[in-house]
């Protein structure tokens, strides 16, 4: 277990910070940018929901990378560099790595041209290169538009029904999940069955990213937390894959 | 907030390098062709004009003028969408498959997710900094009524709380209460009041915010 999967109910953190902005620096977005694109021209669009033609888009960009890898990386992460790093810092982190590691960048030739920018004021002012194929583009906003969706049909028969109660398992992830750790162990009852089953970017270790049925479930906070931190006429709610969920 | 708090401002020399390095890295991807020179500023520029809280906001005014709308609109959040003059893709990235929840005098909904920062794109665009802080994601889950109260939200004990978590692939939003003093207004007029924080569910609606 590692805290990134067991934020729910750490007790102790300060007021929230009710920043409103989506960027607190400029520089945020150009990496939500680059996450967004990288995205929209994964090499499995080919195979999502719906499909792209992305093998005919000119991009030298011919890596699988979804929200699932990315979040994978921030769950990789120390826990303290976690904490310490702002989120876009953590993008910046994860994505120039995977930069590197598939062989796109090299690490010197990005160290090199920081060092660049931060030492002559000039060329850190200049404008970006400009140009590229524009069918580049003509993809990353087609796939904003469309989007990459889970849902698949399921001929099966979903192992819950409305009313039914659950008890999550008392899973261990390793190196991804969607299953929020406070929840591990935990009675819940099912409130609606999602038509359809969701399938994942990719399988992960403890099980999901095959077609599955996903339910809305509830939870009353007595059957989450010690009496003494429950507040009173509350409910928790969670969208949990089946394959987390065994019977009470 | 205690005093001398600064938000998320970092040191300047840490920003300086992130400035540095992002720009780095993107420049080295466009010379590359990984992406055009272009392909940033349009994914930014789709999020001021095509994707985000403007078109939750003429969605939630429309069902406050048009209960057969809202009910349409918490039945199937998608379908309600294709009704209304948006552009293409309001079911699109991060849109796919959306549900709202209805703020009553009995019942308050607030959004959350404590796994990451998962947020209905088409309807609310990108999701602010407050919600995607490990502290919020952390409390809100446990103490939702004091969460509220540190937002402004004071609700009374007789008020069901209920908080939607985001683990799977369901993007929840909030249908706020309209407020009173609102009868005349056009739907125009009512989207002008509605805040990203008010269909999050950490804000009520006010006539004169």
């Amino acid at each position: 277990m590692k805290i990134q999967h067991n934020l729910g109910g750490i007790e102790g953190l300060a007021p929230i910070n009710y920043e409103k902005q989506v960027f607190v620096e400029p520089w945020e977005e150009r990496i939500f940018g680059i996450h967004t694109a990288m995205m929209a021209l994964s090499n499995h669009l080919n195979t999502s929901t719906p499909p792209y033609p992305i093998e005919q888009v000119p991009t030298a960009f011919k890596s699988f990378w979804t929200w699932g890898h990315l979040r994978m990386g921030a769950e990789a992460m120390n826990p303290f560099e976690y904490f310490r790093l702002r989120y876009y810092e953590k993008w910046l982190g994860g994505i120039s790595g995977f930069f590197v590691e598939e062989g796109y960048i090299t690490q010197e030739e990005l160290d090199t041209r920081t060092a660049e920018f931060l030492e002559d004021s000039a060329k850190a002012g200049a404008p970006l290169p400009s140009g590229g194929n524009p069918a580049i583009d003509t993809q990353v906003e087609r796939y904003l538009r469309e989007g990459d969706s889970p849902k698949r049909s399921y001929t099966g028969t979903p192992k819950f029904s409305v009313g039914d109660t659950v008890r999550v398992k008392n899973t261990f992830p390793v190196d991804h999940t969607r299953l929020p750790g406070q929840l591990r162990n935990t009675i819940a009852t099912v409130v609606q069955v999602y038509e359809g089953a969701f399938t994942y970017f990719f399988p992960t270790e403890d099980g999901i990213g095959t077609p599955m049925p996903v339910y809305s479930l509830a939870w009353k906070p007595e059957d989450i937390w010690a009496s003494a931190l429950v507040e009173p006429n509350s409910l928790y709610y969670n969208d949990i894959f089946e394959v987390y969920l065994e019977a009470a | 907030m205690p005093s001398g708090y600064d938000g998320f401002k970092y040191g300047a020399d840490r920003e300086i390098y992130s400035a540095a390095k992002v720009k780095a890295l993107e420049s080295l991807l466009i010379e590359k062709g990984v992406i055009t020179g272009n392909t940033v500023n349009k994914i930014l520029s789709y999020f001021e004009t095509e994707m985000g809280p403007f078109n939750g906001a003429k969605l939630v005014a429309r069902a406050w003028v048009d209960p057969a709308f809202k009910e349409r609109l918490i039945a199937d959040c998608n379908a309600a969408c294709a009704e209304m003059d948006f552009p293409e893709g309001m079911s699109g990235a991060e849109g796919e498959h959306m549900r709202i929840v209805e703020n009553t005098p009995e019942v308050h909904n607030i959004i959350v997710c404590t796994l990451c920062s998962c947020y209905p794109w088409p309807t609310l665009g990108l999701p602010p900094y407050w919600f995607k802080d490990p502290t919020f994601r952390a409390r809100v889950v446990r103490e939702p009524r004091v969460v509220l109260k540190e937002f402004g939200v004071e609700l009374d004990d007789t008020v069901e709380v209920r908080v939607w978590d985001s683990s799977a692939q369901i993007r929840w939003w909030v249908l706020p209460m309209r407020p009173a003093g609102t009868e005349g207004m056009s739907e125009a007029q009512l989207a002008s009041l509605l805040t990203p924080e008010a269909m999050m569910g950490v804000a009520t609606v006010t006539v004169n915010r």
